[in-house]
């Protein structure tokens, strides 16, 4: 504890004489340094983040190195009332059975094969990622995945391996899978048909070529599997393990959601149809079905906001934005930008190649919040040296959502599946098992990315 | 009136290293719902039904949502099974809100209710556990007070 301590104040404090050497002025120094510190902080010690961004931004505020209007402006309100409104929705899909029910329909596959099985819990990872977000969907995707490992007495680590793999190549699919992905839309004035558009065939391409890739590194397994399978026959006591209490309450669960996600989804038609301004509704529509249900569930209204809603993450997110606006405020991205540039020989490819690099990189061992919300003003400060930046907001999101593939808690994803292998069957991942099908899942994923995102115009558009 | 008048000294305890099986016998055999935990006179946790059905049930069964279970799956089974391996210290609460003896009545009670416990365990200043009072025990002395 101590040596982290103060590893942790050695490496701001390097950082901050290393800033002022190259030019920095004492309020872009200490903006820099106490950024540093909350990325450090969670790394170092991740209970005690809200901690370090509550100390930090108030230094800053003391310090005069950003004002309360700056600070509140730069919190981006607008995101955390978007997370906030999707929380509510998640909680009430979860009450109303919905996941369950797709674990259910898991545990019912009809004719089961080990292949059908692997491409099963792929696709559904994937897909249930990008519209309800990677921690709710892993949830009940690994409880599904050892329901049926332990029916036909395998071992599920492979599989609740593939479908974090898999979980993590969705969340950057659509606006929705990951908070990174509205932070970055609302940042680059990116709509969901954006994402539609470009994020979604790039991953669904990348989730094609891994399913290629784990068949054959889990080959065994998969034949292990298949015998079981034959040695069992039907799935028979999985198909009558769980049920759903109240089917009427599912359908106008799912009804909600369902409206809520057509409407994200034709933000951007309806914003151009009523002379609104951009994302105006995709940040709304979460915060409006939040309203339906809470007027819907009255009597778990409050249980809906304090339990569901993850205060401490928000507000976590809020602060740490705050202080990524303090670099802003006081102009210390537009020198970093600037170093940025110089490194890629202010090369657009060589950019692309270094910010999706080092976003993959960053975030196999960050949060990836953290380090999109550190990387966010550095790009748009990258617009005054004269790049165009649309290629560089997809690099980041690629970068940030593929790179959590590479170690065991490179994704919040990650951290949850193996807690919940760790509870439930006492089995502690080394770090090395998962490792190198992360690293050549993470790989093979960030080349596609980056090859696409530098040969394709549509990346430029 | 204080908890030491009404707390009960001679208590049923666990030991840390007694099996779980063993130790759900015993609470099933006295029809209680969990006893106190102590090692070398020391309170070092206190074990419940709660705590076994925490151990046997899927740690994420919270976290899926409302459903029903029409079975139960072979790894509950396997848990029920290895119920013998595992000891009181593996699934016991501990940290648990403790009094001392000079504790009023109905701090015990608010304690019970805030704090929703069955059970308080009276301690003198080393841990050592001195008595215990039933959620019952404090209401019978209420409404001997109410006399």
């Amino acid at each position: 504890m101590k040596r982290k301590i103060i590893l942790l104040f050695f490496i701001a404090a390097c950082a901050g004489l290393l800033s002022r050497n190259i030019g920095f002025n004492n309020h872009q120094v200490l903006a820099l340094s106490i950024f540093l510190m909350s990325i450090l902080g969670t790394l170092f010690f991740w209970s005690f983040r809200l901690a370090f961004v509550f100390l930090g931004s108030s230094v800053l505020l003391l310090t005069g190195t950003i004002n309360f209007e700056s600070l509140i402006k730069s919190a981006s309100l607008d995101v955390i009332l978007f997370l906030m409104g999707m929380m509510v929705a998640m909680g009430l899909l979860k009450d109303a059975g919905l996941f369950a029910w797709i674990v259910s329909l898991m545990l019912r596959i009809k004719n089961l094969t080990a292949n059908k099985f692997l491409i099963v819990i792929c696709f559904i990872s994937a897909l249930l990622s990008a519209v309800t977000s990677e921690v709710v969907s892993i949830i009940f995707v690994v409880a599904a995945i050892l329901e049926i490992c332990d029916y036909f007495e395998v071992d599920p680590v492979p599989f609740i391996i593939i479908s974090v793999l898999a979980t993590n190549i969705g969340s950057a699919a659509t606006v929705l899978g990951n908070p990174i992905g509205i932070l970055i839309a609302t940042k680059a004035g990116l709509t969901f048909e954006d994402f539609i558009l470009k994020a979604f065939p790039l991953s669904a391409l990348c989730l094609i070529s891994i399913i290629f890739l784990v068949k054959v590194w889990y080959h065994k397994t998969l034949i292990q599997l298949g015998e079981k399978i034959k040695e069992f026959g039907a799935n028979e006591m999985l198909i009558k393990l769980i049920s759903i209490p109240i089917e009427k309450q599912l359908k106008i669960a799912l009804w909600i959601f369902g409206s809520t996600l057509f409407f994200i989804a034709m933000h951007h038609r309806f914003e151009l149809l009523l002379n609104l301004e951009d994302n105006t509704i995709l940040l709304t529509m979460p915060l409006f079905s939040a309203g339906c249900i809470l007027l819907w569930k009255w009597r778990k209204a409050r249980e809906f906001i304090e339990k569901d809603v993850e205060w401490w993450t928000l507000l976590f997110f809020m602060l740490l934005f705050a202080q990524a606006g303090a670099l802003s405020f006081t102009g210390a991205t537009d020198v970093v930008a600037a170093s940025f540039a110089r490194a890629a020989g202010h090369n657009q490819s060589g950019l692309i190649v270094l910010i999706i690099s080092a976003s993959a990189l960053g975030s196999s061992i960050l949060d990836n919040v953290v380090l999109v919300t550190a990387f966010i003003p550095v790009i748009k400060s990258l617009k005054g040296v004269g790049f165009n930046l649309q290629p560089f907001w997809w690099a980041l999101l690629f970068g940030g959502c593929f790179g959590g593939n590479i170690t065991l808690v490179g994704s919040t994803a990650n951290i949850v599946a193996l807690g919940i292998l760790e509870k439930e069957r006492n089995i502690k991942l080394s770090f090395f098992r998962w490792f190198w099908i992360g690293l050549t899942v993470g790989i093979i994923s960030v080349v596609l990315a980056a090859f696409a995102l530098i040969f394709l115009p549509l990346y430029h558009a | 009136m204080k908890i030491k008048e009404i707390m009960v000294r001679d208590i049923k305890s666990l030991s840390g290293r007694e099996s779980v099986k063993d130790a759900l016998n015993l609470i099933l055999k006295f029809k209680i719902s969990g006893l106190p935990v102590i090692d070398k006179g020391k309170l070092i946790g206190v074990f419940t039904e709660k705590d076994v059905l925490r151990a046997i049930l899927p740690s994420y069964v919270n976290q899926v949502g409302g459903f029903v279970y029409g079975d139960t799956p072979k790894n509950i089974k396997n848990k029920l099974i290895k119920l013998a391996e595992l000891k009181v210290s593996d699934v016991m609460a501990k940290g648990v809100e403790v009094v001392g003896e000079e504790t009023a009545l109905l701090e015990a009670a608010r304690l019970m209710l805030v704090k929703n416990m069955r059970r308080i365990i009276v301690v003198d200043k080393n841990d050592k556990v001195l008595g215990i009072a039933a959620r019952c025990d404090i209401l019978r002395a209420l409404m001997d007070l109410a006399k």
